[in-house]
């Protein structure tokens, strides 16, 4: 099953190059915008970041479901697999491992980059993972709930619980800078995500049942 | 009412907001049939034909279904990718390892297509690739929805005597057609 998502999404170059590609040109236009002044590229570089980590992942799902919707394998699939839900944890698996990864080691690269700082840019890496396999998540859910509506409104409706993850994550960058603690941050991300990662395939499942019905 | 039939429907009703599509409709279906759903326009066919799936809910009505095995389904859309090779949906509709694929992809004409991308393949061509899940299917029971719409003389006529052969292997098969096609079937017209 994961083969198959895997050649699909593989094979269908713009879905997965382009949101790493927005990813890529945000980070690369920051510095355009400010001072280029080490100290003054810093100030704003995380929030540019978990902002372009927020829109690309908003990107990466964008036709999700909805090729799959219209071309009628959503219905096949329904119909040969009862585990409905088993479909969509491959999916977002698939298309965290070819757009969610590549992101979080841009993530690491443009952080070591521009802070020069080896240890920080190793600490931005797994929240990068965490937080990109989260905003996958949420808006796939969004997706789901926009199937045939488009999916700029998935996107809006899921927009508010992506939030508190953004606020995670800048306290997370201050504890880090301070050097307190920040695996606490990691593990609330994680625990977050255990949680996100059941609920959201079988909420999601239930959903394309019910459009395609 | 045979209590060995594949399929129970017992007066099933549907409708769509305050419209009645249909209702009372009642049908059974025992190994080796055929049931030909028969209707005008909007009448309501590929919602029952959903139903029988069990993708709709009918709004009345009951409907059991015995098939042990994966339904074999094709309906007006033919769950292909067109940014992929022919090849690669084979892959993806998990019939590479299939015995008897070469011979159907001979039969069909499509053997010479295998890398050529399911965009610039005609209509018919399409129809043909997406028919390949019927002609290699492993099931009991073959739902289709308008199988003969695209279809050449030749493709039509190797799916009608395949379908017929499949009856004979004791499996059941429900269909909608306007195309006009020899199947031995039982008939369900229903009234607009």
């Amino acid at each position: 099953m994961f083969k198959l998502e895997f050649l699909k999404l593989r094979k269908k170059t713009r879905s997965w190059l382009g949101p790493i590609l927005v990813f890529w040109l945000i980070m690369l236009a920051y510095p355009l915008t400010v001072e280029f002044l080490q100290n003054k590229l810093e100030i704003g570089f995380f929030s540019v970041l978990w902002i372009a980590i927020l829109i690309s992942m908003m990107l990466a799902t964008e036709d999700i479901f909805s090729e799959d919707y219209n071309d009628g394998s959503l219905e096949q699939t329904l119909i040969k697999n009862p585990s409905f839900s088993i479909i969509i944890v491959t999916k977002i698996f698939t298309h965290w491992l070819l757009i969610g990864l590549p992101i979080s080691i841009l993530s690491f690269v443009f952080s070591l980059g521009t802070t020069e700082d080896l240890s920080l840019s190793l600490s931005i890496f797994p929240l990068a993972i965490i937080s990109s396999y989260i905003f996958l998540n949420l808006f796939v859910l969004g997706n789901a709930l926009s199937l045939n509506k488009g999916s700029v409104l998935g996107a809006l409706v899921t927009m508010p619980l992506a939030l508190p993850v953004l606020i995670v994550l800048g306290k997370g960058l201050i504890a880090i800078q301070l050097d307190i603690n920040y695996r606490s941050f990691i593990f609330l991300l994680l625990g977050s995500l255990s949680i996100i990662i059941v609920a959201i395939p079988i909420v999601v499942s239930y959903v394309i049942k019910a459009h395609l019905e | 009412m045979n209590k060995n039939s594949l399929i129970v429907a017992q007066n099933i009703g549907y409708k769509i907001n305050e419209n009645k599509l249909f209702h009372n409709i009642s049908f059974d279906i025992n190994h080796g049939e055929a049931l030909h759903i028969k209707g005008r326009n909007g009448s309501g066919k590929s919602t029952l034909i959903r139903i029988i799936l069990g993708i709709t809910e009918p709004v009345k009505g009951t409907i059991e279904n015995k098939s042990t095995k994966e339904i074999c389904y094709l309906g007006h859309k033919n769950a292909l990718k067109t940014y992929l090779t022919l090849d690669d949906n084979i892959n993806l509709m998990q019939l590479t390892n299939c015995d008897m694929l070469k011979s159907y992809l001979d039969k069909l004409e499509l053997n010479k297509y295998r890398d050529v991308t399911v965009s610039n393949l005609s209509f018919g061509q399409q129809k043909k690739l997406a028919l390949l899940r019927v002609f290699l299917n492993n099931s009991d029971l073959i739902i289709l929805d308008e199988p003969f719409v695209g279809l050449d003389d030749g493709a039509h006529t190797v799916l009608t005597s395949f379908l017929n052969n499949e009856l004979d292997k004791n499996k059941s098969l429900v269909f909608t057609s306007h195309i006009p096609c020899n199947i031995n079937s039982k008939i369900l017209e229903i009234p607009k």
